[in-house]
This record gives structure tokens, sequence and C-alpha cells, in this order.
């Protein structure tokens, strides 16, 4: 990508036609010259990120203890994941649990209050900054610390509940309750979805709704007939980012849980059972192969929700 | 031509320079510094108090040694073994390592670690205590001091709920849910009787009272019955209010000893080794008592035992291996490191040490030393290191005890399941 980038300006500046065989030596050189200043960059991917990915693809195949040499074993750590790991297919239950009720609770809160901010609040941009706050905070070590407070026995919203007579419980240390107030706090980080809904309503042109008043549609029916298919590539975008981030997630539940997963593995996620193997029981292979697995996960995810945009997603060029 | 040449060696240069740089990040271990010294790397755990302690001790060994540059390499408990794992994956072993008993294993089996037989003294040390840090016939450990897993009790609070302290050498574990329910009901649940614990330490106590080892090797020596029974005792408490129910005993043993319910004065008892005594009572300000553990009517042990604190180990590819057991050896017999370190890393496993610095123990420690002096008699032996993968046995036993507090499994089923995950987890 960067290389195009770089080369190809000095290509198109340079006359087609003039200057023949000197020309093409010059600007052959120089695109040498652009591709070793690029080397640095490069050399930093190729060590850094590419390197370890295939050094993990090679791991994922091996019984790796950290401590030493990497035993090559085929496919035993994928299939040991599926016969006779109950609790990798615990985690990924708690983790598509996670995704399928928080993912689509936020899009739809950031969406509700994108709407009302749009219809031109004073002050908007105080509002609006109020609003993303969660979102910059939300993945940070001292919310959750704080989550754990506000949810524990005698925590803000037990003594809220209190008021009205209502006696509360642990919410964070009941299995039952200890996902629900993960899957609040990733709720509660809908600012970043609600800045890009906001962007897309303020591309709706202002005269598609004058005229529907005009054609005599109320406010829901104008959200229905052109806020929604209009907005639906923006809904799009956000679905896509959202899942592949919430499956993802690792902070909330480290720290909510105390780096367990607990209370009894209720919300042990994916990446949380990961760093589980990998560093506490000296099992860096099988993490590796986890890895993998999500990665495929995702992705296969990510290609059914290109494949199903097809016939939700309007582009509004097409009819 | 001319700049087009240019522009190659400087795109070459910032190669070199990035490559080089790259390669300086990484090395630089284990070798001499500037000045000529040999560098010692030393890596340990804990709070900033045991840094400054720490330092201060290397700065003392540094006086005496002045052709050895020890550098701490100091971090919090909870990512200490995941930065220690990585280091030594990266062939960047420290040529002193801080161990657990319950990792020791994971590191020795690998062939992580140095013998240190006839290179560090050990003549001090009980021997009993010193076994624990040998695998094999080889003493890959030095222990630093030792604990007992034993019951914190607030005799204040005791007191005021109406309760009477019981007679610990006889007690029963009926006794204790007794005990415990009635600080709850005499307090007006101001106090609780106790929080819980899932520490392995405790049902290995239970265990020897009932005849039954904890390991017995690369296996677990425990009956699903054991384990089903010391699960009653929770149950029971949770039953009567003697401790919290399930949900809060769940998220309180998340947290540390601060905000535990005796460091917070929300109740009155709880199990944990003797030297967090201390942290305890600097939680709660008040005056706290160790006890000894309850016992199984008609038990003939009362199955607690002494282990060490910590470990010192070598690493086996230390390219100074001798100055790495010479530091050692200062750290665990010299009076001097045991006047600045005191009893932090437990109470001093050498007996010279101990004597050294019997005196200068605050008094949370002097209890603790009373305690243990007290009750050595009755002690069980100090178990062995456990074998590998035991570092994960605390987690798999808080799952399955939660599991049966919540009812979300009988406690058949859940012990049945705890025995064969915690062998799987231990016999590789």
């Amino acid at each position: 990508m960067a290389d195009s980038v770089a080369v190809k300006p000095r290509k198109a500046a340079s006359p087609p036609a003039q200057g023949g065989h000197r020309s093409t030596q010059r600007s052959r050189r120089e695109a040498r010259a652009a591709y070793l200043f690029l080397a640095p960059w490069f050399l930093g991917l190729l060590v850094i990120t590419i390197g370890p990915i295939f050094a993990s693809l090679y791991l994922s195949f091996t019984d790796y203890s950290l401590l030493q040499e990497a035993k090559w074993i085929g496919m035993d750590n994928y299939v040991r994941m599926f016969t006779e790991d109950p609790r990798f297919i615990a985690s990924l239950k708690v983790t598509t649990i996670y995704v399928v009720v928080s993912v689509p609770l936020q899009l739809a809160f950031a969406l509700a209050l994108a709407l009302v901010l749009d219809r031109g609040l004073r002050g908007l941009s105080f509002y609006r900054s109020i609003f993303y706050l969660p979102s910059l905070l939300g993945g940070s070590v001292a919310i959750a610390i704080l989550w754990r407070k506000v949810f524990g026995a005698d925590g803000l919203v037990n003594a809220v509940l209190g008021i009205f007579g209502i006696e509360g419980q642990g919410w964070v240390g009941d299995p039952d309750t200890a996902l629900g107030t993960l899957i609040l706090l990733h709720v509660w980080t809908f600012g970043a979805p609600m800045i890009i809904f906001l962007a897309g309503l303020r591309q709706i042109p202002s005269s598609y709704y004058e005229a529907a008043a005009v054609d005599g549609a109320g406010v829901l029916r104008q959200f229905k007939s052109i806020t929604m298919p209009l907005l639906t590539p923006i809904i799009f975008f956000n679905l896509v980012l959202e899942i592949i981030k919430s499956f993802q997630s690792f902070t909330q539940a480290f720290i909510v849980s105390n780096g367990k997963g607990g209370p009894a593995d209720s919300t042990l996620f994916y990446t949380l059972y990961l760093y589980l193997k990998g560093f506490k029981s000296y099992d860096m292979g099988y993490a590796a192969a986890m890895a993998w697995v999500l990665l495929l996960i995702i992705a296969a995810l990510t290609g059914v929700n290109f494949l199903a945009s097809k016939y939700w997603v309007f582009y509004g060029d097409d009819k | 031509m001319s700049s087009g040449k240019k522009m190659w060696s400087a795109a070459l240069l910032a190669t070199a320079v990035l490559a080089v740089t790259a390669a300086c990040g990484s090395g630089g271990s284990g070798g001499e510094t500037a000045d000529g010294k040999i560098k010692l790397r030393f890596s340990y755990w804990g709070s900033d108090a045991r840094q400054k302690m720490t330092e201060e001790a290397i700065k003392k060994f540094e006086a005496k040694n002045p052709t050895i540059d020890v550098e701490g390499e100091f971090s919090d408990f909870a990512s200490y073994y995941e930065t220690l794992s990585t280091k030594v994956a990266g062939n960047d072993a420290p040529d002193v390592i801080t161990l657990e008993i319950r990792g020791l294993r994971e590191y020795a089996d690998r062939g992580t670690l140095a013998d240190l037989a006839s290179k560090v003294n050990t003549a001090d040390i009980d021997a009993k205590v010193l076994s624990t840090g040998a695998i094999d016939g080889k003493q890959f450990a030095i222990p630093t001091g030792v604990n007992a897993f034993s019951l914190i009790v607030n005799p204040a609070a005791v007191e005021s709920s109406g309760a009477k302290l019981p007679d610990d050498t006889s007690w029963t574990w009926d006794d204790f849910v007794q005990f415990a329910s009635k600080i709850t009901s005499g307090s007006g649940g101001k106090q609780i009787g106790t929080q819980l614990s899932w520490n392995p330490a405790y049902l290995q106590i239970y265990a020897a009272q009932k005849g039954e080892p904890f390991y017995n090797g690369n296996k677990l020596g425990l009956s699903p019955q054991t384990v089903k029974d010391w699960w009653g005792i929770m149950q029971n408490l949770i039953k009567t209010k003697g401790a919290p129910e399930a949900a809060k005993s769940s998220e309180i043993g998340a947290t540390s000893i601060d905000q535990s319910l005796l460091g917070t004065n929300t109740g009155a008892m709880g199990m944990w080794w003797s030297n967090q005594l201390g942290a305890a009572a600097k939680a709660s300000g008040q005056n706290l008592e160790l006890l000894r553990m309850p016992k199984v009517q008609g038990a003939s042990t009362g199955g607690m035992f002494l282990q060490p604190a910590m470990f010192y180990t070598a690493s086996s590819k230390s390219a100074h291996a001798a100055e790495a057991a010479k530091f050692i050896d200062f750290m665990v017999n010299d009076p001097e490191a045991g006047q600045i370190i005191l009893s932090d890393r437990g109470l001093p496993a050498s007996s010279k040490v101990l004597a050294a610095v019997r005196d200068k123990l605050p008094d949370a420690d002097k209890k603790t030393l009373d305690f243990l002096d007290k009750t050595r008699g009755e002690m069980s032996d100090p178990p062995a290191a456990p074998p590998k993968g035991a570092s994960a046995m605390e987690d798999i036993l808080t799952r399955y005890s939660e599991e049966v507090m919540f009812g979300r499994m009988t406690p058949d089923d859940a012990a049945q399941k705890f025995i064969t995950e915690a062998n799987a987890s231990i016999a590789g």
C-alpha cells in the first residue's frame, strides 16, 4: 500500500513522452531509493508483526511451555480443543452470548442517542463529548475496577435499589449476573458508534424529510422510510467493527474477575482463557492454536456479514 | 547519478541503524558492565516496601562484593510469572530467580534451574524445610523463610459479639461453624463470622486430618468423599450465616487481604498464610491473633505444616553461577541482610539469622513467631514441591467450589470433575 503511494506521484509528475530512455532509468532509480527508504518500516512490519504471526502459526502445531523448546505435535492442539476441553467450549459460549447480546443493544442505544442529538440541540458538541467519554474510558482498567465496586454486594447499585426497598445481591459475584454486568459495561461505551451514526445522519439531505413532510409522512414513517434505509451502510460498518471488537474483549473480564474468568467461569472470555492457557498453564502452543481459531471465527463471521449485507444494506446507487 | 547514490546510502544507513538498535534492545544480558563489574540480575515480586528493602540489601551485598553489580528486576505479583516465563523463553533468564513452591517444578523439571547443593550454605536451615526445595536429590531452591496456613481471628470482634474464643487445641469443624454463626448472630450481622477460603493449603490440612495426602506423586491423593466433606463445612457456614452468601463470598474471595472482611472490620476470622498477619492487622487496625485450624473429630494429626514462603533459585544458563550462589547465600545466611529484610519473605529460614533479628521484628511477626514455636511440635512434615501444573490448582479448586456453593453442580459431580481436571493438569 504505502509503496504505491510513495512512488506514484513522482511518476505522474514526470512527463511521459519527454526524454524517453534517460527518464525511465531515472525514475527506476528513484523507485529503488523509495523502496529503500521504506525498508526500515517494512523491516519493522516483518519483524514485529508478520514474523510473530507466522511464528504463532508454527507454535500452534507444537507443545510449547515457554521454558523449553517447542515440540512438533501436529494437529493435537486443535483436536484437543474440540474434543477434550470443556472450558474451551465454555469460553466460546460465554463470548458468543456476550457478542450476541451486547452488540445489538449497544448499537440500538447509540442510534437512539444519535437521533436525539441530531434534533439540533443547543450545546450539541458538549453533549457529544459527554456521551463519547465512556468510549474512551470503557476499556480502561480504572473503569473495570469501578464496575466491580458499583455492582458489588455493598455497591452503588444495591444502595440505590435499597432506597426503593429492593434487596439487591452481589452482581459481579454471582455467576448468573456477572456476565450481565460486563454486557452493561460494553453497552455503556456506545460513544464511538454514536459519533459515526451522527455523521451518517448529517449526510441525509434534509430535502428528503421536507418532501416527506409535504406528503404527510409522520416522524415514525420518515424514520422507517428515509432514515433507516439511508443509514444501513453506517449500521453495517458499526456492526462489523463492533462484532470484531467484542470478540477480542479482554480487559473488562480480566479486571472484573481478577484475571480468573470467575465466578464459576461465567466471565471466561475467549481471550481471557487464551491468556490463562499461555501464561498460567505454560501451554503456549495451545494458546497459539486458540488465537488462530479465533482469527478463523472472526474472519468467517465477517465474511457472512458481508454476504448478508447484500440483502439489507442500501448504498443508494443501485436499484 | 551522484544524487541517486546519496539516496542509496542514506536509505542503507537508515536500515542499518534500525537493525543495530533493534539488536541492542534484546541483547546485553548476563554480561559485564562498562566498568568491568560482573552484572547479576535478580528477579522478585512484591510491594513497594519490599522493593525498598531489597534494594537496601543489594547495596549491602555490593559493598561487600565490589566486583559484582546486582540489578533487581521487580514486578507486581500479578504479572511476575508471565514476565519471567517470557524472559526464560527469550533466553534472557535472570541469574537469580525468586519462585514459590507451587511453581518450583514448572521450572525445575524443565531444566531451567541450577543445582545449588554445596554452593550455598544451608547448615542453619531446618533439614525438612530445606528438603522442600530439593527435587530428585538436587537442591534447586533455597527457602527464604517459612509460613503456616492458619486461622487469623480478631478477638475484640469475637468478644463484642458475645461469643467466646475457643480452645484451639481441641476444637472441631462443627465447633468452628457454630462459633462463626454465633459471631454473626451475636453482633447482629455487623461482624460476619468468617470469610471462605479456597486455598489448596486449607484442603491439604483437612485431608491430612483424614489421613490423605493432597498429592500422591503425579496424582491427587484426595478421595472424592474428603473433598465433599470439606465443601460441607463451607455449605454449613453459609447456611448458618457464619459466612456471607455465595455471591458475596466469591466477590470477597477475588480481593486482597486489605479488602477482606477481617481487614475491613466487617468479619471476625479468615484463613491465610501466617506472614499475612501483619498485613491484616495493619488494614484493620486491630490486635489480631493466630489460631490452630479446627480438626476432624478424632483426628490424630492437626495437619498443619510449615511451608517456605518463597525460594531463591539460580538459572541453569547463568554465565555467573558462582556469583549467583554467593548472592543467594548472602540473602539467606547473612544477618546483615536479615536485619533489613526481617520477615518480609517469611520468618527467616536460617536459625542463625532468625536469632539475630528476633528482637527487631514488628509485633505482628513476633506473634507469628511465638505461634509457630508453640505449634512446631504438632506440625506435619513440610510437603514436597507439588507436581508440575500445580500452579493452576487454586484456580481449579476455586472454580468447582463456587459451582457447588452456587448450587450449579452437585457436590458428587463437582468432586469427581475436580479430581479429573486436577489430575489432568498435574499429569503432564
